[in-house]
């Protein structure tokens, strides 16, 4: 019996079957933009089918403080989604936070083992410093933070206000850090590298930050009553509680100018005005804070700015001036001109400044500084000028983001091993091309919409009160939906060997996205970039040439049934029904939740991209191994794709057509669309269950009576 | 294109009742094309076969699955040698030529067909053909613009339409067209409606000397060359 079920197959040559092996898929767009390059489509899949935990592994690979992005990350991921082209991006950052809340994230814990002699110091401990050290610890150096301030976090601590970052997050991820063994000394600004040196560390790794505030140059500006925001927001974090009395202005347009504003409303301000020198377009702050600052009340000015402040009895006398947009410079932003004679006064209690900030490095630190203050590296090794000194983070860029600031700090740390291990800089390539290229007008037409639903949030009037975080968490059902709005892009199919193909033209003819096309050599080509990656052609190439990219989506089907074949063909207990269905309707929150009746009824599922990925022999297979009913269950109208559920129901008749010439009951095969059964799916299944246990009895009987 | 249909499952099975090793032989052309034997097919076919053997104990076999890129050509049939020396018999889902060509190529094994061979024609939609020529050797198309009376017209006839078209259909089936019409229709946009008036002598298909042989490459007599 044994050989029966041992599969022998086409025996084709080695070559075909490492190309089968290998991972195709291109590197997706969402990817390519994201500075730690996450790997962005698989763990929002992985939210889609509802396996959260395993979704938390691969954003831990991928990122030391994943916890920190779900929050605050400017997610260039989203803006690079190609789902933008069908209607919203993927809400990737809040699909983090989901999958870090209900993935458990809390109880992870990091460990790493020494390994090496050689001490490395990092000196300031913001988003690079910390991943630095991260990365650092994990290939087992001796690490020590030194950090000015009295808590670890730069600007993730001293600048981010809580109602975006909850302190507690930084704290368990400094926790961490701390069981990691990194030692950390806080109230120790560095003034001199040579120190260091001298007391044994080996290589040194900047990241400061910018933390200098820039300065307007107009009269006045030293008066009392005047902050830069910068300031403004440390003295809020480090515990302070300045007022800002009942009128506040805010000078300037990006993140810190917003976080400004809302944070002096939460501290009483009755009226709080943002002073823009530009207009909305040029405005660097994310929509999203925008919006949330108009809700909370925050008054947005465009195209003014002051040109003089004075003190007048406690209060601020502050000359503004009109201005409108002149041509765009070299890139490409419009500089903003005065309007003669348009200069008018306001009266403010405070007025916080926040045009930018510069890094400020120490003399002492004998490194090459560039423009605006930056320290000078080679940006592929993030070497300074000084031997065993690196440096990384704001302090090389100017004022960026956490993303690029943990990026920074993971190669540095890459950087900094090879050096300390003589070694020349490994650099790790990626060996898949990455996908580019828009979506076809075409194809836009033919994916399903399916709206963007953001996370919910306080709602306004709650949220001016305090530090409350303001944004809150998916729940399951609303997480795992968003996730299924992912297009998969770079997983489609393509052709495995031009060669086998019969240009037989199938696969053109059925994609629901019109993909496939003749080129005018009359070879078949499947546009990487334009398909969908529903697998329909797959399963009808009658070659069988084209397969999916990911050889997890090729061999799934395979190896879940051999799996079956070992776990439950043994058990006699109860007839085997085996059921192929959507991954994302039955594990997720579908509708088809409600078929799952566990393995204890007998019931194996074999979880699959989708049901027109099935392929009529693997329904054969599954009787094969013994199972008495075989179902497909998938999702009618609730499927992100077109009419996906015709293709199952054919192949579904054509083997009930030769289970038929078989002997075997042709009802041991059935098909569950959710959405279009007039009796509950639910209760058909159950009915199902019923009948094949009524055939394998009869069958039991038979061959009884036989021996 | 050849276009064949897979035998019922049950014709096979008697087939191969008394071969135990059974090689399934696909053919990567014509057969692929029509759905009757590529690999795809072949796999399904074979699967078919276990299925009937595990639960109704239809005799104990073991099979293999190979699909060549053509079976009608020698060549190709040199690259299963080694496979076939351990088979009893070999399933042959290639056209009747492939079935005939696995025979002449291994003369010591049985070669038996797994597919209804059926006609020449051409692709309508996914999974639909429609025959479109008889190979008779002797091409009217011209005459006929473009539109085969000997298989189209359910009657072959020659010199059409008969008395049976009746709405632009056929007596001897309501839901086919009248190739008469068709060719009627067609020579009228053409504007050659004056070979509808011509007589085509009724031809004898009986006569074609079978089986058929065309030489493609020119013979040249040696004793012609100069040297
Ligand atoms: C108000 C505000 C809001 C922001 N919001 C966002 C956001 O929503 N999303 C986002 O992606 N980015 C945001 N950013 C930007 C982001 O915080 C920074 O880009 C990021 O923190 C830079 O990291 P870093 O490690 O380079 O430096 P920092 O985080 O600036 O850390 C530098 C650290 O070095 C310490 N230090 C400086 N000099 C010395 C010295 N001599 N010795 C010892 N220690 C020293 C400092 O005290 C500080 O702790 C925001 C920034 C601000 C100011
Ligand atoms: S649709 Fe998915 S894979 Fe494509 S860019 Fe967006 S998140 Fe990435
Ligand atoms: S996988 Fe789907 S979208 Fe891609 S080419 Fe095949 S049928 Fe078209």
């Amino acid at each position: 019996m044994d050989s029966l079920l041992t599969d022998i197959r086409q025996n084709y040559p080695a070559n075909r079957t490492q190309r089968f092996l290998a991972d195709h898929s291109l590197v997706p767009t969402c990817q390519t933009a994201c500075p730690l390059h996450m790997e962005i489509r698989e763990y929002v899949d992985l939210v889609a089918q509802g396996k959260i935990v395993e979704s938390l592994q691969v954003i831990r690979s991928g990122n030391p403080f994943p916890s920190i992005c779900a929050y605050v990350c400017t997610h260039p991921c989203e803006d690079a989604c190609r789902r933008d082209q069908v209607d919203k991006p993927v809400a990737i950052r809040a699909l983090k936070r989901f999958a870090l809340e209900f993935g458990g994230d809390r109880l992870i814990q990091a460990e790493a083992e020494t390994s090496h002699i050689e001490k490395v110091a990092i000196v300031g401990s913001g988003p690079a410093g910390l991943a630095c050290a991260y990365y650092l610890r994990k290939f087992g150096y001796p690490v020590t933070i030194f950090e000015a301030h009295s808590e670890l976090g730069g600007m993730l601590r001293v600048g981010i206000p809580q109602y975006r970052l909850p302190r507690e997050v930084i704290d368990t991820e400094v926790q961490r850090l701390t069981r990691m063994g990194v030692e950390i000394r806080t109230n120790t600004p560095v003034v001199s590298l040579d120190l260091l040196f001298d007391i044994g560390y080996k290589a040194i790794f900047i990241t400061i930050g910018a933390h200098q505030s820039l300065r307007m140059r107009i009269d006045g500006e030293e008066s009392p009553g005047v902050i830069d925001g910068a300031t403004f927001l440390r003295e809020i974090n480090l515990g302070l509680r300045p007022s800002p009395g009942e009128r506040c202005a805010v000078i300037g347009g990006g993140n810190v100018a917003f976080d400004a504003a809302r944070t002096a409303l939460r501290l009483g301000a009755r009226e709080v005005r943002i002073l823009y020198r530009r207009s909305r377009v040029e405005m660097p702050a994310g929509p999203e804070e925008v919006e949330q600052a108009l809700e909370e009340g925050v008054e947005i000015v465009f195209l003014v700015a002051p040109i003089k402040i004075k003190r007048e009895k406690g209060r601020l006398s502050v000359t503004c001036i009109r201005m409108e947009l002149g041509d765009p410079d070299a890139g490409g932003r419009c500089q903003p001109v005065p309007i003669e004679g348009s200069e008018f006064n306001e009266e403010f209690d405070t007025l916080i400044t926040a045009i930018g900030q510069a890094p400020q490095t120490p003399g002492g630190f004998g490194v090459r500084l560039g423009r605006g203050s930056t320290i000078q590296v080679e940006p592929g090794t993030l070497a300074t000028n000084r031997p065993g000194v690196f440096a990384g983070g704001d302090a090389v860029t100017g004022p960026a983001t956490v993303v690029e600031a943990l990026a920074a700090g993971r190669l540095a740390a890459s950087r900094i091993d090879d050096y300390l291990q003589h070694r020349y800089p490994l650099v790790v390539k990626e060996t898949r091309e990455s996908l580019t290229g828009d979506l076809l007008p075409e194809t836009v037409e033919m994916v399903r919409r399916i709206g963007r639903v953001e996370p919910p949030i306080l709602a306004s009037e709650e949220r001016s009160k305090d530090f409350e975080p303001v944004e809150l968490v998916y729940d399951w059902e609303t997480a795992t939906n968003e996730a299924r709005r992912c297009l998969r892009c770079g997983t489609g199919a393509e052709i495995l060997s031009q060669d086998r193909c019969a240009t037989c033209l199938t696969c053109l003819r059925i994609c629901p996205y019109h993909v496939p096309y003749l080129d005018a050599g009359s070879t078949v080509q499947i546009p990487i970039d334009q398909c969908q990656a529903c697998g329909t052609c797959v399963a009808e190439c009658p070659a069988k040439v084209i397969v999916l990219r990911k050889p997890h989506d090729r061999r799934r089907v395979t190896e879940e049934l051999e799996h079956i074949l070992k776990t439950a063909a043994g058990s006699k207990l109860k007839p085997l029904i085996v059921g192929f269905c959507c991954q994302y309707g039955l594990f997720g929150t579908g509708t088809l939740a409600s078929l799952w009746r566990g393995a204890r009824a007998g019931v194996w599922i074999v979880p699959v991209l989708c049901v027109a990925t099935v392929e009529a022999e693997h329904l054969l297979r599954a009787l094969e191994i013994g199972a008495e009913g075989v179902f497909v269950a998938g999702c009618g109208d609730g499927c992100a794709r077109e009419n996906t559920a015709s293709w199952i129901r054919q192949r579904v008749e054509k083997v009930r057509k030769i289970l038929v010439q078989i002997g075997l009951q042709p009802e041991r095969l059935q098909t569950f669309v959710s959405g279009t059964l007039s009796e509950d799916p639910a209760q058909g299944m159950d009915n199902f269950i019923e009948q094949v246990g009524g055939l394998y009895l009869a069958s039991v009987m038979m061959q009884e009576v036989k021996s | 294109m050849i276009v064949a249909e897979q035998k019922p499952l049950d014709e096979i099975s008697r087939m191969i009742a008394s071969y135990e090793r059974v090689l399934i032989l696909g053919c990567g052309t014509c057969m692929t094309v029509c759905d009757a034997g590529g690999e795809r097919e072949v796999s399904f076919l074979h699967n078919a076969l276990r299925v009937a053997q595990s639960k109704i104990g239809n005799g104990i076999h073991i099979f293999w699955e190979y699909t060549l890129k053509r079976q009608c050509d020698p060549e190709f049939l040199e690259l299963i040698v080694e496979r076939v020396a351990e088979v009893d018999a070999v399933l042959s889902l290639g056209c009747g030529i492939g079935v005939q060509a696995v025979a002449e190529r291994f003369p010591e094994l049985p070669s038996l067909p797994g597919v209804n061979t059926s006609f020449m024609g051409m692709t309508r939609e996914t999974g639909v053909w429609d025959e479109r020529c008889a190979a008779c050797g002797d091409c009217r198309l011209e005459d006929t613009a473009g539109i085969c009376p000997i298989t189209r017209c359910i009657k072959g006839i020659l010199n059409g339409p008969c008395a049976g078209t009746k709405n632009g259909k056929c007596e001897a089936n309501k839901d086919m067209d009248c190739a008469w019409l068709l060719v009627y229709e067609r020579l009228e946009k053409l504007a050659q409606l004056e070979r509808m008036r011509r007589y085509y002598p009724p031809r004898n298909f009986r006569t074609i000397p079978r089986p058929r042989r065309i030489i493609s490459k020119t013979s040249v007599d040696p004793g012609e060359e100069y040297g």
